[in-house]
């Protein structure tokens, strides 16, 4: 009797496992952006979690076209969302200086609105259902089950940060990015144009904001607002791995994913949205520059 | 000479906005004029903060919302007086400034940004799921009226002379800690840090001071208005209240203290105005925040400085 009690509780523990990994890779995709940005052009993109949501609703339009085939509609997506991404460069963020830091939240902040409310407008607040061709079949391990909808998101922002780790470490095109981010000066003396990374670094940011939002898609409804909680996560996850430092992201992500879901899975709903905003103002008092120190925007 | 001509029209200002339950018999529009009264006081407080001290809070929700509880759970809950509850709203919202503040002050100001904008989410969060203090999403509805001396301040109209009152206290101290020595320090802490220093002043407390006095006006306005609203529930938390504050500060201009003030009169009557549906009327919003911070970042009154400016130069050319 107690062996069963036992192996209930460890199943538990391991399905809470997955999905709180599940859930961290998600959230690391949007603090990746995040970080990406800020280390490039010293901003904080506001409007971050709309990409993530126009991903998203990107997915919703795209699957039915396809024949609810996975691939080609996040396909579909991810380059609705760098499209997205390079208007919204063009338009407004080309504007900003790199020092107009109170600006560039205000211009984003008013972007957000607008998208929100426009989605909102045209689309109504009525949530939406993503239906794949997987559907809510999964993998069995033992009692221990996933769906595929999980895996693959998983395993597509896995492959994500294999992909940005190749680009930032091995790429002329990356090199640039963080070149910029460790000395504007330097690399502007050495004849690398800003606002070209710059843009390479939003378009590359909304792409991943466009992943997290299609993968993320099948695994909760998609309305306008979706983004907005998500992002306020994903800043707190900023400045708990270090501004501008997108492997402390990624930890930080995955480690609140883990936590999240093991308190959720215990403890009364209330606390596991809490827990990021607890674990950032200890951090804070701690370590003040965040848990991982920041020299420029490191990959490895 | 030119120097009383603002206090004076300040003056003048207030004593007709005092007549205003006299000129009309309006309900709707002594509504109207309570928002505008305390939105302008929120908004003046956001000023200091942002405008005069340049750190961008966006806990001014939250200080906003603590404020809102803070007072009517003092009425409801612990059995004070409104008054009472105002009082404790203040001083609630000036320590937890301080407590935020301490350690995020520290770091620099991207940092402030962002805990200040979680901050004021985990206040939405409290007030949604701490059902035992704040009864979650119902609220706490039918709050009593204010009474002094005997006096009950039941209707709108009655509930005006609060408001004005309140308004009129707070601008007043608001434009003397602005206009005095310590505004100027503030100014100057916005404008260059490190030459502050050399001057021998510590720039922390100053923030500090300046944080604390915004939260705590920002929570007295928070529980002026929901005993206007007679309710108090999470969308008393609505990001809604955060985007006018700052578009009021915005659109008249950070740092200037008139500026804030009349703008905030005359934009708290944009949202009847523009009398479309909710979602039409935060793009239009939204449109606002975006145009004003390219078209003219330092705002109406920043606009007329530099008009100034150019005639001067003109003139002595």
């Amino acid at each position: 009797m107690l062996g069963a009690t036992m192996t209930i509780d460890t199943v538990y523990l391991v399905q809470l496992t997955l999905n709180g990994i599940t859930l961290g890779l998600i959230y690391a995709l949007i603090a990746v952006g995040l970080s990406l940005i800020f280390g490039v052009m010293e901003i904080i993109n506001f409007a971050h979690g709309e990409l993530l949501m126009l991903g998203a609703f990107a997915m919703t339009f795209a699957l039915p076209v396809v024949g609810l085939l996975y691939w080609p509609a996040l396909a579909a997506a991810i380059l609705a969302t760098m499209v997205i991404g390079l208007v919204i460069y063009e338009l407004l963020l080309v504007r900003l200086k790199p020092d107009e830091f109170e600006r560039s939240i205000l211009v984003t902040l008013g972007l957000s609105i607008i998208l929100i409310h426009v989605m909102q407008y045209v689309f109504t607040a009525t949530p939406r259902l993503v239906d794949t061709q997987y559907g809510f079949e999964g993998v069995e391990i033992g009692s221990i089950r996933i769906t595929w909808t999980r895996v693959i998101g998983a395993g597509a922002a896995l492959a994500a940060f294999a992909g940005l780790y190749t680009v930032l470490r091995h790429t002329q095109f990356g090199r640039a990015m963080r070149a910029i981010a460790q000395n504007r000066e330097a690399a502007l003396m050495v004849g690398i144009r800003p606002l070209v990374v710059a843009r390479n670094a939003v378009v590359l940011a909304a792409g991943l904001c466009g992943l997290a939002g299609a993968a993320i898609s099948p695994l909760q409804l998609v309305t306008p607002y979706m983004g907005q909680f998500l992002l306020f996560k994903a800043f707190a996850l900023v400045i708990i791995g270090g501004l501008g430092n997108i492997p402390g992201a990624i930890v930080a992500a995955v480690a609140l994913g883990l936590v999240e879901s093991w308190i959720g899975g215990f403890f009364e709903i209330a606390w596991q949205e809490a827990a990021v905003f607890v674990i950032m103002i200890v951090v804070l008092f701690v370590r003040p520059e965040g848990l991982f120190k920041r020299g420029g925007m490191r990959v490895g | 000479m030119k120097l009383a001509v603002a206090p004076l029209a300040a003056i003048l200002a207030a004593l007709a906005l005092a007549a205003l339950p006299l000129l009309t018999s309006s309900n709707y529009i002594i509504g109207i004029g309570v928002s505008a009264l305390v939105f302008t006081v929120a908004a003046a407080a956001l000023n200091l903060i942002y405008g005069f001290t340049g750190l961008l809070s966006f806990a001014q929700l939250g200080f906003w919302g603590i404020g809102g509880y803070a007072t009517a759970l003092t009425v409801v809950t612990f059995g004070g007086s409104f008054w009472l509850g105002l009082v404790w709203a203040a001083l609630l919202n000036a320590v937890l400034a301080l407590v935020v503040g301490f350690p995020t002050l520290r770091t620099n100001r991207h940092a402030f940004v962002i805990v200040t904008l979680t901050f004021a989410l985990l206040v939405t969060l409290i007030a949604r799921d701490w059902v035992d203090l704040t009864r979650g999403p119902l609220g706490i509805p039918n709050l009593p009226a204010p009474t002094a001396w005997g006096y009950e301040f039941a209707t709108t109209r009655q509930f005006y002379w609060i408001a004005w009152a309140f308004a009129v206290a707070m601008l007043a101290f608001l434009y003397a800690l602005c206009s005095s020595r310590i505004g100027r320090t503030l100014i100057a802490i916005k404008q260059n840090e490190p030459l502050v220093r050399a001057q021998g002043i510590a720039p922390m407390p100053y923030k500090l001071a300046s944080f604390a006095l915004s939260a705590a006006i920002t929570g007295a306005a928070g529980g002026v208005y929901c005993f206007y609203l007679r309710i108090i529930d999470p969308l008393f938390l609505d990001f809604y209240y955060m985007q006018t504050f700052l578009i009021i500060v915005i659109i008249g201009g950070a740092g200037s203290f008139w500026g804030v003030v009349v703008s905030g009169i005359a934009l708290s009557a944009l949202p009847e105005v523009l009398r479309f549906s909710a979602d039409l009327r935060m793009i239009i919003y939204g449109l606002i925040l975006v145009i004003a911070m390219f078209v003219m970042p330092s705002g109406v009154a920043g606009w007329l400085r530099d008009r100034k400016l150019v005639r001067l130069r003109e003139a002595l050319r």
